[in-house]
């Protein structure tokens, strides 16, 4: 099977979205890195790193702590994952994938 | 007068079985599970263990007469039922220290486990425990440091340790990879760990990798305070690759290592263990390939056996499994091998399946690494029965937190000082761990947010090894 070369996009992502992917641009949401309309469909893997390290830049300042955000940072970070958790359950995701058998 | 014999085939019980036979305190003693094939008498066959796992052969031979046979051999000294198991029973043998090189678990493995368990008399066999004399144990290495040692090496003390499997978060690039150690080093872990099968393949060479990760770990002391380590997997096709990595993972300053100890092989790894004994290096110690060995009920090699050959041959961390949470573990076999790790003596319990008294004399304890399968909710119940000296290690409970890897460290790190807190007053933390952690949760919102994700799950998968007294 061949690798796709380009993002599907946040709203059809698997798990209803809550994937590193997926999380990496409901962060660039709360950083207003992009538009809270912003899917990155159709994105490739380089633009989704560079994305990736704006991302890591913007939490670098709070010392990658939530709740070291100031307000209305850390209203607006609780309010847009509140949403996607909401989202991401009635798709079907538990977090118990992420408790695999590793050890 | 010479030593005489008579040519041809020997009955193994005529040498081999000797319930009159005291063991010595010198003597190395094994336990064995044997399930034979029909119609063969059971002292026969335990001395026939004892046998092809100490100086036996099929017939007597000329050449017996050139060893003092009677000094050498092992000694089969007693049989006993194993409770609610008419298919088997427990071989007890004693063998002499001296049939044994010094320090070698290499050589009293290659003895006791080469070559009996492909014997066709049996129908299978399972080596449950060995005893080891103090004698024996004082010619080994055993842990680098040991746990005080580490303790003092890294300025934690009163609580378990927390580490996390890291996976990269984006791609396998060594960048990304050391950002999410950087992340979960920074949200409140001690320790990160590379995933057993990352070695040093294409995708990721480990130099790339030790870089990047070192650069985590010194960005997350600046910021935090606290010393802080990386598991950088040394494990390598041959010996001199394994230590090429570890002189580079000292050189650049990393604190701990880690070695497979039984992919890798134990003549590797008491190797590399005394090297880190040497250079003041942490070793942790995963397990790949030990279910392979120790799950069968009636054939291989018992996981306490493993654990003592861990701790002779040396390692400062083991994985130990988790009692609770989604993998294989009986709690009381588990706890009988984690005090096997960590105390000085254990006394023969077989309720924890403990078979012979073991006297670790002044030999440094191994902490047990429980992980997998595990998650915020687990944390009273974790720091309950293993206690703080050992290394609780949340992989997706830490990486799966649905706001990313910093927030499911600081929910850990907050819940494990709760829990140690609340037991440090008197608190009951299986009984009141939801009242405990959703107290800690309201100061907290990363751990609210793990408790949140995580609520609905339980794991109700049974063991398949129990422990032989839970059969009855």
């Amino acid at each position: 099977m061949s690798r796709p070369e380009k993002y599907i996009g946040i709203d059809k992502d698997i798990n209803g979205g809550m994937t590193s992917i997926g999380k990496i641009i409901r962060d660039a949401w709360v950083f207003e890195l992009l538009d809270e309309s912003e899917t990155c469909e159709g994105w490739n893997l380089a633009g989704i790193d560079a994305l990736l390290q704006k991302v890591n830049a913007e939490w670098d300042k709070y010392g990658c702590m939530v709740s070291l955000l100031p307000e209305p940072l850390a209203t607006r970070h609780r309010e847009i994952h509140a949403r996607a958790i909401e989202k991401a359950k009635t798709a079907g995701w538990s977090g118990e994938h992420e408790t695999g058998d590793e050890e | 007068m010479a030593k005489t014999y008579d040519a041809g085939v020997k009955e193994y019980r005529e040498t081999y079985w000797m319930p009159d036979y005291t063991p010595k305190d010198t003597d190395i003693l094994a336990c064995f599970k044997i399930t034979p094939q029909d119609g063969v008498p059971r002292e026969e066959l335990a001395a026939a263990v004892a046998a092809e796992s100490s100086t036996g052969t099929w017939t007597t031979v000329w050449t017996d007469l050139l060893t003092d046979l009677d000094y050498y051999k092992g000694r089969a000294y007693a049989i006993e039922d194993v409770p609610g198991d008419d298919t088997c029973f427990y071989a007890f043998i004693a063998y002499p220290i001296d049939l044994f090189e010094e320090g070698s678990v290499v050589n009293v493995m290659t003895s006791l486990v080469g070559n009996v368990f492909g014997f066709k008399a049996l129908r299978a066999l399972r080596l449950e425990d060995i005893r080891f004399p103090i004698a024996y144990v004082m010619t080994c290495n055993g842990p680098p440091q040991g746990i005080q040692q580490e303790r003092d090496i890294l300025n934690k003390y009163g609580r378990p340790m927390l580490g996390c499997t890291i996976k990269p978060k984006l791609g396998l690039s060594a960048k990304n990879y050391g950002r999410a150690c950087y992340e979960g080093l920074r949200g409140g872990l001690d320790f990160t760990k590379d995933d057993e099968n990352v070695n040093s393949q294409p995708f990721m060479r480990w130099r790339a990798r030790f870089d990047f990760v070192m650069e985590a770990i010194h960005k997350a002391e600046a910021e935090t305070g606290e010393r802080k380590g990386h598991y950088l997997n040394v494990t390598a096709a041959t010996s001199d690759e394994m230590m090429k990595r570890a002189e580079y993972a000292k050189e650049i300053g990393a604190p701990i290592i880690m070695h497979d100890y039984i992919t890798g092989g134990w003549s590797a790894n008491t190797q590399l263990a005394q090297w880190c004994q040497d250079n003041g290096m942490l070793l942790h110690i995963h397990r790949a390939m030990h279910a392979v060995l120790d799950r069968n009920p009636h054939h291989g090699i018992h996981f306490r056996v493993l654990t003592k050959i861990l701790r002779l041959s040396g390692g400062d961390h083991l994985h130990s499994g988790t009692v609770v949470g989604k993998l294989e573990g009986d709690r009381e076999a588990t706890l009988g091998w984690i005090d096997i790790m960590r105390d000085s003596y254990v006394k023969e319990d077989r309720s924890r399946g403990i078979f012979f008294d073991q006297d670790w004399g002044a030999m440094p304890g191994v902490l047990p690494v429980a992980s997998g399968g595990i998650h915020v909710w687990h944390m009273p119940a974790l720091v309950n029965i293993f206690g703080d000296d050992s290394v609780l290690q949340f992989g997706g409970g830490t990486l799966g937190h649905p706001w990313g890897n910093a927030a499911g460290a600081a929910a850990n790190r907050v819940a494990v000082e709760a829990c140690v807190e609340a037991r440090n007053m008197g608190r009951e933390l299986e009984k009141e761990g939801k009242d405990i952690l959703t107290a800690a949760a309201k100061h907290s919102p990363e751990l609210a947010a793990a408790m949140e994700t995580w609520k609905e799950i339980k794991f109700e998968f049974d063991t398949v090894d129990k422990i032989d007294v839970a059969h009855k």
